[in-house]
């Protein structure tokens, strides 16, 4: 089997996806003749021409509008916002038109599109270059957002978010990248949107991330292990929908449980899925949820290893729960 | 010199007209609209105005809570909507657009059913009233966010563009649209792409209370249209033959790939903004009187009674039939009865996710 890094597998997603159905359009700053800033669009301007692999102004509101107009006019576009920090010009759109199209419309007019974004903290990128924005799109009904944290998993994630009916936000964390390489299959699969991944099976408290914070999340489950305490790790993958009933099962079964997530903690995922936990398995708990977060601070530049959850904080975070 | 057809330049320094307020015919080519079409045309303008005063009695009777009344912008939108090709190109109205929309074909019960929010509204009584759309008129359901559907418009201009499908993108919106950022993004792109996308400015001068003079420094939203390297036309709106063959010159040009354009069609609204708002706030009554004395529907009239296709008689019997035609379609607009309540949590997505199938069993259980 081949290994790729995870940048690797969004080009190799977008390549198969073309290849497969003329719709699909990519576009974006940067995507064409440069392959995109991250390189993630590399090589496909050369390979399916100007006119499938556009590169659009300097204007998240013209990309992320245009790409709806296309989308419901019949093509299957997938944006590129070249940091998820600047989405916000293009938010109205996001909001207000691509959300909402097919409900204002009673299901009239559709927007089947992707919103793709590189996301979150660790590059030294101060906060227009770090930010996690995902709660603002999962509590904004008529998207589906998926945040992602293998080259495994994009690949699948991002074929299936190019063939859903639904517009998705689909979250790169730009710091994995390039971090992990992964062995990946040769022929092609898909991942279904709204079904989380236990990474690490346990019995004594899980530990629920998602994105980038789950490599700081696996390092734990490893500390933990060694001083002998079983966790188990799920990777949520999507947020809208997300998979209540993996997240309930594991909570049942270990009676502990932690939500790691880099995002701010105010109205966060993180928070979704802890007053879930609280209002569902109640009877089940040994012990409080806990949130390990982000800050609710701007994204600090000179304390970024802080900022984000680290090893010590999910540890302390854990000991808390178990010690309860 | 006469021109032999209706071709427009762009950046004229005077507002194009065809039609002196008189009535007279004053173009530079022969008019070549049939009897019939002339008829239509104006049957299309007063049916807009009687459609207008209808949902004005409705709110006033306590049947609908909204109305953005077009009263003015007749001859623009019907003009317009003529020009269009029905059902293959595609329409990107904005909220103050009943008009166009009734031109286009939309059948009135649907939107007396959007306005009453029953089920024969297409979109399932989802929005507040005036944002008609039809997906096989290809009218894009309107979002109450200003210029918010310029860079879709764009986008589906682009989509036909790649896809060679000879259609057309028009995208109307007012004036107070274009200091919005997307309207200049979607605007931009579409330019840029040389994209068949039309962008039509209902100027009437007013967006609310903020009068054009204090909207932007620019003389015109015509002129604007040298920024984006795109030609720019300036329009007289209240003349029907005006919108219609500019609108038409500019689209067919578009159609064979000649990019995008922009036209402000200049009109005045003659009621507020709103059914919320109050216009005597802001401008002086004495001035809303003196524009409707340049009323579009009367100028047309006089039109069309110098060639002798319009008469007393016709209009009280096309009158008549317009009224009975509305009270027809609102009645069995009313008898399509209300959209269910659990519909509340349907199109949000293709298929229904886990909770909202929890929220709409707290509904069910709760009205059970």
């Amino acid at each position: 089997m081949p290994t790729m890094t995870m940048v690797q597998a969004v080009v190799q997603a977008l390549d198969e996806e073309m290849s497969r159905d003329n719709r699909v359009v990519v576009m974006g700053e940067d995507v064409g003749k440069r392959g995109g800033v991250f390189l993630a669009t590399e090589g496909l301007q050369q390979k399916y021409g100007p006119d499938r692999v556009i590169d659009t102004p300097l204007s998240e509101a013209a990309i992320i509008g245009a790409a709806l107009g296309m989308a419901s006019h019949g093509m299957r576009p997938v944006a590129e916002v070249q940091f998820a920090d600047y989405v916000f010009p293009g938010f109205d759109q996001l909001v207000s038109q691509v959300a909402k199209l097919r409900y204002r419309s009673g299901g009239q007019f559709t927007a089947p599109m992707v919103i793709r974004m590189p996301s979150g903290g660790g590059v030294r990128g101060g906060h227009h270059h770090s930010q996690s924005p995902e709660a603002h799109f999962a509590h904004t009904a008529g998207l589906k957002v998926v945040v992602v944290s293998t080259p495994y998993d994009t690949r699948g994630l991002l074929k299936s978010a190019v063939r859903d009916d639904n517009p998705v936000v689909f979250m790169e964390p730009k710091r994995l990248y390039r971090a992990i390489k992964e062995e990946v299959p040769s022929q092609e699969y898909l991942i279904p949107i709204g079904e989380a991944a236990i990474r690490k099976e346990g019995k004594d408290i899980s530990l629920i991330s998602y994105g980038g914070s789950m490599v700081e999340t696996q390092k734990a489950a490893e500390e933990l292990e060694g001083v002998g305490v079983s966790a188990e790790v799920i990777d949520l993958r999507s947020l809208m929908p997300w998979d209540k009933e993996t997240v309930l099962a594991s909570v049942a079964k270990t009676g502990r449980v932690l939500v790691v997530s880099e995002a701010p903690r105010m109205a966060s995922i993180a928070s979704e899925v802890a007053a879930t936990i609280a209002e569902e398995v109640l009877d089940s708990l040994e012990a409080p949820p806990l949130r390990v977060t982000g800050f609710d601070t701007p994204y600090p530049y000179a304390q970024d290893k802080v900022y984000m959850p680290t090893v010590t904080r999910i540890l302390n975070a854990a000991k808390r729960v178990l010690d309860y | 010199m006469t021109k032999q057809s209706a071709q427009f330049e762009p950046f004229t320094p005077k507002t194009i007209s065809l039609l002196t307020e008189q009535g007279d015919w004053a173009g530079p080519f022969k008019l070549d609209l049939d009897q019939a079409t002339l008829k239509r045309f104006y049957r299309d303008m007063l049916a807009a105005r009687l459609l207008d005063e209808k949902f004005t009695i409705l709110l006033r009777t306590g049947k609908i809570a909204f109305v953005a009344p077009h009263s003015g912008h007749e001859a623009a939108q019907i003009g317009l909507a003529h020009a269009l090709q029905r059902g293959h190109d595609w329409f990107f109205p904005y909220y103050r657009d009943a008009g166009a929309i009734l031109a286009l074909g939309v059948p009135l019960k649907e939107m007396f059913g959007h306005a009453l929010a029953t089920l024969a509204d297409p979109a399932k009584g989802r929005q507040m009233p005036g944002h008609f759309g039809s997906k096989s008129l290809n009218a894009f359901t309107p979002a109450s966010a200003i210029a918010s559907h310029v860079p879709p418009a764009a986008g589906a201009a682009i989509s036909m563009k790649l896809q060679n499908t000879r259609q057309v993108s028009v995208c109307t919106f007012g004036d107070g649209a274009t200091s919005e950022g997307d309207w200049y993004a979607g605007v931009n792109i579409a330019a840029v792409q040389g994209a068949p996308a039309i962008f039509v400015c209902e100027n009437n001068k007013y967006a609310i209370s903020l009068h054009y003079s204090h909207q932007t420094a620019a003389a015109s939203v015509a002129e604007k249209a040298h920024a984006f390297g795109i030609p720019g036309y300036r329009v007289d709106g209240l003349d029907v033959l005006a919108s219609y063959y500019v609108m038409k010159d500019v689209i067919e040009r578009s159609r064979q790939g000649h990019g995008s354009a922009l036209v402000e069609l200049e009109v005045y609204r003659f009621g507020p903004h709103s059914s919320a708002d109050d216009d005597t706030r802001y401008r002086p009554k004495e001035e809303v009187e003196a524009w409707r004395q340049k009323d579009p529907i009367l100028r047309f009239q006089r039109f069309l009674e110098r060639q002798s296709i319009w008469t007393k008689d016709w209009e009280e019997s096309l009158r008549a039939e317009i009224k009975a035609e509305q009270e027809a379609a609102l009645q069995e607009a009313i008898s399509a009865g209300e959209p269910p309540v659990e519909w509340m949590f349907d199109d949000v997505f293709s298929e229904m996710p886990w909770h909202l199938e929890e929220q709409r069993r707290l509904v069910t259980d709760e009205l059970s």
